[in-house]
């Protein structure tokens, strides 16, 4: 019996070691060598990569990618909230709902950035239309600001953001509703003080699935940022092409991970039934 | 050169005959740089399959291929990576009594300045770098200075590339594009960081439609990317910058690797044939180093003064070439401070 458990978790085990821990160490190793010429990694051994990360320029980026993902974050919950309390409410219409939520994904993350562009550039629709009806005399500055990196980032991750406080929020007993209206709570008092604090977990796992990928967003700000907000996902990725340096982008996106790790870590204490 | 392309995921393979037995070759390519009846056309010639794949960065095809057992037999290397690759033994000597079709180049590619007896690689296609600009804006662009003046409400692009970002600023300062000097490049960055206020963004090809529908009206562009603009809208004008500009050329080279070597030698001896090129360019619109292929192309492509400067514009070009690892980090320092700032 334990020998029949063994076999059928192995496959497990190995897809976890084989396609998480090695690349993992592989990473780290790389992060401790130095810079090849031409990409690629050597020695000598050193720490030089994570001091580079200390260097203001750096942690300018880190702040910035920091409060950008903040932001979206927050815009996510404002939306998100009353919209996953809309479908958790929607009956028999739940499901078509949740689909409608989901339906984005159908479509390549990289395409629905571009229709962004079309839609908020200077001879783009918005612009064409506020034009049209004379409600702006030239084009609105709509696209390559971090106005539109976080209107991209905020509409690539609400979903994330809907799904757990949905998941929470559908669980809720509508006994206890009842038995606040019943002891006289104004539907605003019985948001605030039942629905709210029940759907804290739900708020908290979607607040973190939003953060932790806009922190490592990189085609968002490449594309409706128009190269000109550098986040730390960019930094990553141009160590890996144009500068050829793995070793720093190795040292970067590691202490990236441990920044989330440290995250994680700090929520999963306060919220014990959350991971 | 755009190094998004890559996240799309990687083209499949064209689909090729059904034998099980036939020779197999593996190429990898950038994109847009094949018609659609090239790899056919060759399969059924040569009686082998052919699995095509694409890349979008030179970087990205070094990372692919460096490990030195990719299963890659020919790759299009750019010129400034024709010397690094030879470096790191990646690359098969060219057999000159094989390709019988050698004679079409054009005579200067015949004896380019990265590889001066085409003994690794042969040159297949080359573009420059210069800036592409609405005819409605009050003076026609000149000069790499023109793109520091605040005449144009924001509506300029430079490219997002840094070895381009330098390039047009080093040549403003009256340098060479492909200068390792540290204090250059600081004046460089210094210049590049004093123009981003007055620019709408970096972008790469994707600036092209914004081009044509007039959201930007002065772009740095590659000319081979321009003259799909300029085919598509009669308001728009091409210079090459008077200071001087940079130029690329993408070449053909078999790794030494690979296990297929014959046939990789009569593919790209196949390339060499005047007609397989020409088919590529009208499709693409970029321009060859195949002299006998320009010959038997339409005019308005074969004289085409955007893809095929004439001698006197060209005199001012200056090739790319493999920038030092010093050089290269500190340059990455001063990109990422620009981009920061």
């Amino acid at each position: 019996m334990q020998r029949l458990r063994a076999w059928f978790l192995a496959p497990g085990y190995l897809v976890t070691v084989g396609l998480f821990a090695v690349p993992m160490l592989i990473v780290c190793a790389y992060s401790l060598l130095s810079r090849g010429p031409y990409g690629g990694v050597t020695t000598p051994w050193t720490l030089e990569n994570y001091l580079r990360v200390f260097d203001p320029l750096y942690l300018t980026i880190l702040w910035r990618s920091v409060w950008i993902s903040a932001v979206s974050t927050a815009f996510c919950l404002l939306l998100g909230f009353p919209l996953a309390l809309f479908v958790a409410r929607a009956g028999k219409r739940r499901t078509l709902f949740l689909n409608l939520v989901m339906l984005p994904f159908w479509t390549s993350f990289l395409i629905r950035t571009y229709a962004w562009m079309f839609l908020l550039r200077d001879t783009g629709l918005i612009n064409t239309v506020l034009q049209a009806l004379h409600l702006t005399g030239a084009p609105l500055p709509l696209l390559f600001n971090n106005g539109a990196v976080i209107l991209g980032l905020v509409y690539g991750y609400l979903p994330f953001m809907v799904l757990p406080l949905y998941a929470t929020l559908e669980k809720l007993d509508p006994a206890l509703l009842d038995a606040a209206q019943d002891l006289g709570a104004s539907p605003w008092v019985t948001l605030w003080t039942v629905i709210v604090p029940l759907s804290k977990t739900g708020m908290m796992a979607g607040c973190l699935l939003v953060f932790i990928p806009c922190l490592g967003a990189y085609l968002t700000p490449d594309l409706l940022g128009g190269g000109k907000t550098v986040m730390i996902g960019n930094l990553v990725q141009n160590q890996f092409t144009t500068a050829r340096d793995w070793p720093f982008g190795s040292a970067v996106s590691l202490l990236l991970l441990i920044l989330v790790l440290g995250l994680l870590r700090l929520v999963a204490r306060k919220e014990e039934n959350l991971l | 050169m755009n190094r998004r392309i890559f996240l799309m995921g990687v083209a499949g393979a064209l689909a090729g005959c059904t034998s099980g037995h036939k020779r197999r070759l593996n190429v990898l390519n950038w994109q847009n740089y094949v018609a659609d009846n090239t790899i056919p056309d060759f399969e059924r010639e040569f009686q082998c399959k052919v699995r095509y794949s694409t890349y979008g960065s030179a970087e990205e095809m070094l990372a692919r291929v460096m490990a030195g057992n990719s299963g890659w037999d020919v790759v299009f290397p750019s010129n400034s990576f024709v010397g690094p690759m030879r470096d790191l033994d990646l690359l098969q000597r060219v057999d000159h009594k094989r390709l019988t079709n050698l004679g079409n180049l054009e005579q200067h590619f015949q004896s380019p300045e990265w590889d001066p007896s085409l003994d690794w690689c042969v040159p297949y296609m080359f573009s420059a770098t210069g800036v592409i600009y609405s005819k409605k804006i009050a003076h026609p662009i000149t000069a790499w200075a023109d793109l520091w003046q605040n005449d144009y409400g924001r509506r300029v692009t430079m490219l997002d590339d840094p070895a381009e970002m330098f390039a047009a600023c080093l040549k403003r300062l009256g340098e060479s594009v492909n200068s390792s000097d540290d204090r250059l490049l600081r004046k460089a960055r210094d210049l590049a960081i004093q123009q981003k206020p007055l620019l709408r963004a970096y972008l790469n090809e994707e600036v092209r439609d914004q081009v044509v529908a007039g959201d930007v009206l002065v772009a740095q562009m590659w000319a081979q990317v321009a003259q799909g603009a300029l085919e598509a809208s009669h308001d728009l004008a091409f210079c090459f910058p008077s200071e001087g500009f940079p130029q690329y050329a993408d070449n053909t080279s078999v790794l030494r690797e690979s296990k297929h070597q014959d046939l990789a030698w009569e593919f790209v001896n196949y390339l060499l044939r005047p007609t397989v090129t020409r088919d590529t360019v009208i499709a693409w619109r970029t321009a060859t180093a195949n002299r006998a292929a320009r010959e038997i192309l339409p005019t308005e492509l074969g004289k085409n003064p955007v893809l095929y400067p004439p001698e006197d514009v060209l005199k001012r070009g200056e090739w790319f070439r493999a920038i030092p690892g010093d050089a290269q980090k500190r340059r990455d320092i001063y990109w990422t401070e620009i981009k920061s700032a």
